[in-house]
């Protein structure tokens, strides 16, 4: 799974990848566009359906929070 | 009642004294009854606006937090997850049914308000309003703040039903959310978990903080009324003056410094609710870093009115592209356009949330383009940012100082022709403002009349010299410096003589009296 999450992240925002701070939205890293596409394919790929209130800064902290939602939503 | 006046001065002492001899817990309390107090006596209007808008978001949240319990409940006794799927979406949508009729309620407030210069007329010709009719709308039908705390309110009901925060039980705490004095009239727009937290803690006085913001607060009046009100003798003459057919070259200027003028006027004015808010120990979301020098249009959105950009992005543009209809949309764009079909609930959000961006900052068609036109923008480059890579390599742009430079010029002549349009006074003056631009430029003209339209030599000097000091303090705050903390660490007699300083500038040089409003904000009218 968090391959597969790192590979979606990778087609869409290199950068956060390298990133290793707290606030990949707010500081500019990931744009809502960008956000966007990646919903979207990570929906696709897992199966799952994520829902606007899990489309939140904290979630898309850095690449480690998006693997943890994933992982979380695939739980539920 | 404006923040420049003797008035609130004397209520922000009050309450400040007050504020820190209740006991903690009862601190908010006070806060509650100024800001109930500014609102009703600071504009002499009956408060029905906000009361109805806060009566129904208080409902609403209680009905939200109550579904949700009984939804856990629900859940809790079913094994089947076929069931629970099922009994799931039935609580979702019942919810959904509340919310949208809550958004309707506030909505309609909202837009009968802004609207009601465009009703009232068309109700007198019916013969349907009586004598006194504008004065009761002015003072009861028009209320301050409305456009803020419909967007605040809307904002707690979706996070109640997100659960990313609880329902307030005590409505008069919901009140204080909603109509906290500093920031009521133009924002910071604030989340309600992180600001109830800040009204629930315990706040102890402290001598630097107090000093801190009061000298933000001053540091934002000096930008309004030295800078920006400044500004505004040229850029009022140039754009209101009877005079038609002026030099492109003085439009030019007009609109730079209108640039700079709705810059210094919006941000001065979130320093002074920054820097009381920080008097009391309160801390709200910073609603700018630096604009200007911003190397992308959707970077300046991040920096600029930052908090309204989010409250677009987290409540208008994801709650479209994740809800049912988007989700469809984008399947079928994907299927029917496999390259560029992923882009297209992203462009329909985008423009969604510029078209409302554009009919809340204005009424005029003149809003909807400036809207449509940075909607537009944005697409554009962020469906295209991937090729910016290939073409930089294929031309061989090196990201360097001067490419970093030429990036921010690009992004202030895409603000410029943007603020040509919100700063004419009709669409037919912002085409005769491009034509000038573009085919009567008449430089030599523009610099030898360029004191003829209300600023002296020595005004466009004065204005140089403070415009400095603030491009000066910046870079510093650019470069992640506070520049507060470094004056604080100065030796004493540089310190006391910066901030006389500023002090002396203020009182000296500020725009004061005449028939010019110093006192009201432009972001105001929006």
């Amino acid at each position: 799974m968090e391959e597969k999450v790192l590979e979606i992240l990778e087609e869409y925002c290199e950068e956060a990848l390298d990133y290793t701070g707290d606030n990949m939205m707010e500081e500019g890293v990931i744009d809502s566009f960008t956000v966007i596409n990646i919903v979207s394919e990570l929906e696709d790929a897992f199966d799952i359906e994520i829902d606007a209130k899990y489309v939140v800064a904290e979630n898309f902290r850095n690449k480690e929070a998006v693997i943890e939602l994933v992982a979380r939503l695939l739980e539920e | 009642m404006q923040f420049i006046s003797s008035s609130f001065v004397i209520l922000w002492v009050i309450t400040f004294a007050l504020y820190y001899l209740a006991p903690g817990k009862r601190q908010w309390m006070i806060l509650a009854v100024m800001s109930g107090l500014f609102y009703v006596a600071g504009t002499g209007g009956i408060p029905i606006g906000i009361l109805l808008t806060g009566a129904g978001a208080y409902g609403c949240g209680i009905y939200l937090a109550h579904s949700l319990e009984a939804q856990k409940k629900a859940l809790s006794d079913i094994a089947d997850k076929e069931r629970k799927k099922t009994v799931k979406q039935g609580f979702e949508r019942r919810r959904r049914r509340v919310q949208i009729l809550y958004f309707v309620w506030s909505l309609g407030i909202l837009l009968c308000t802004k609207y009601m210069v465009v009703i009232l007329p068309f109700l007198q010709k019916l013969g349907l309003t009586t004598p006194g009719s504008d004065a009761f709308f002015a003072r009861v039908v028009m209320p301050l703040g409305i456009s803020f705390y419909t967007l605040t309110a809307i904002g707690y009901v979706v996070d109640v039903g997100r659960e990313q925060c609880r329902a307030q039980e005590n409505p008069v705490r919901l009140f204080l959310f909603l109509a906290y004095f500093p920031a009521i009239t133009q924002g910071p727009f604030n989340r309600y978990a992180k600001l109830q937290e800040e009204f629930e803690r315990e706040h102890v006085f402290d001598y630097e903080r107090m000093l801190f913001g009061v000298q933000r607060f001053v540091w934002g009046a000096f930008k309004k009324l030295v800078i920006a009100d400044r500004i505004n003798l040229f850029v009022g003459n140039v754009f209101g003056g009877a005079e038609d057919g002026l030099p492109g070259s003085i439009y030019a200027l007009a609109v730079v410094l209108y640039m700079l003028q709705l810059y210094a006027d919006f941000s001065g004015y979130m320093d002074m609710v920054l820097g009381i808010s920080e008097t009391f120990d309160i801390s709200l979301a910073e609603n700018f870093k630096r604009p200007y020098f911003s190397k992308s249009v959707a970077e300046f959105w991040r920096r600029w009115h930052i908090t309204l950009g989010m409250w677009f992005k987290d409540y208008v543009m994801f709650s479209f592209v994740m809800s049912g209809t988007g989700r469809k949309i984008g399947k079928a764009s994907k299927k029917r356009w496999p390259k560029m079909g992923k882009h297209v609930t992203g462009v329909i959000g985008t423009m969604l949330v510029w078209l409302l961006t554009g009919m809340w900052h204005g009424r005029t068609v003149s809003y909807i383009l400036w809207g449509v036109y940075y909607g537009v923008i944005m697409c554009v480059s962020l469906v295209l940012e991937p090729q910016y890579g290939v073409w930089k390599k294929k031309l061989h742009i090196k990201e360097g100082k001067i490419y970093g430079f030429f990036t921010m010029a690009r992004t202030w002549a895409i603000v410029f022709v943007a603020d040509v349009l919100i700063r004419s006074g009709s669409l037919s003056q912002a085409g005769e403002i491009y034509r000038a631009l573009l085919t009567d430029f008449r430089m030599k003209e523009g610099i030898l009349s360029v004191t003829s339209y209300g600023l002296s030599k020595y005004g466009f000097l004065l204005l140089a010299a403070v415009c400095l000091l603030w491009l000066a303090v910046s870079i510093w705050e650019e470069r992640g410096k506070d520049v507060r903390r470094m004056l604080a660490g100065c030796p004493m007699p540089l310190r006391w003589c910066c901030y006389y300083g500023v002090a002396l500038l203020l009182l000296i040089t500020g725009i004061y009296g005449g028939s010019y409003d110093t006192a009201a904000f432009l972001y105001q009218s929006f």
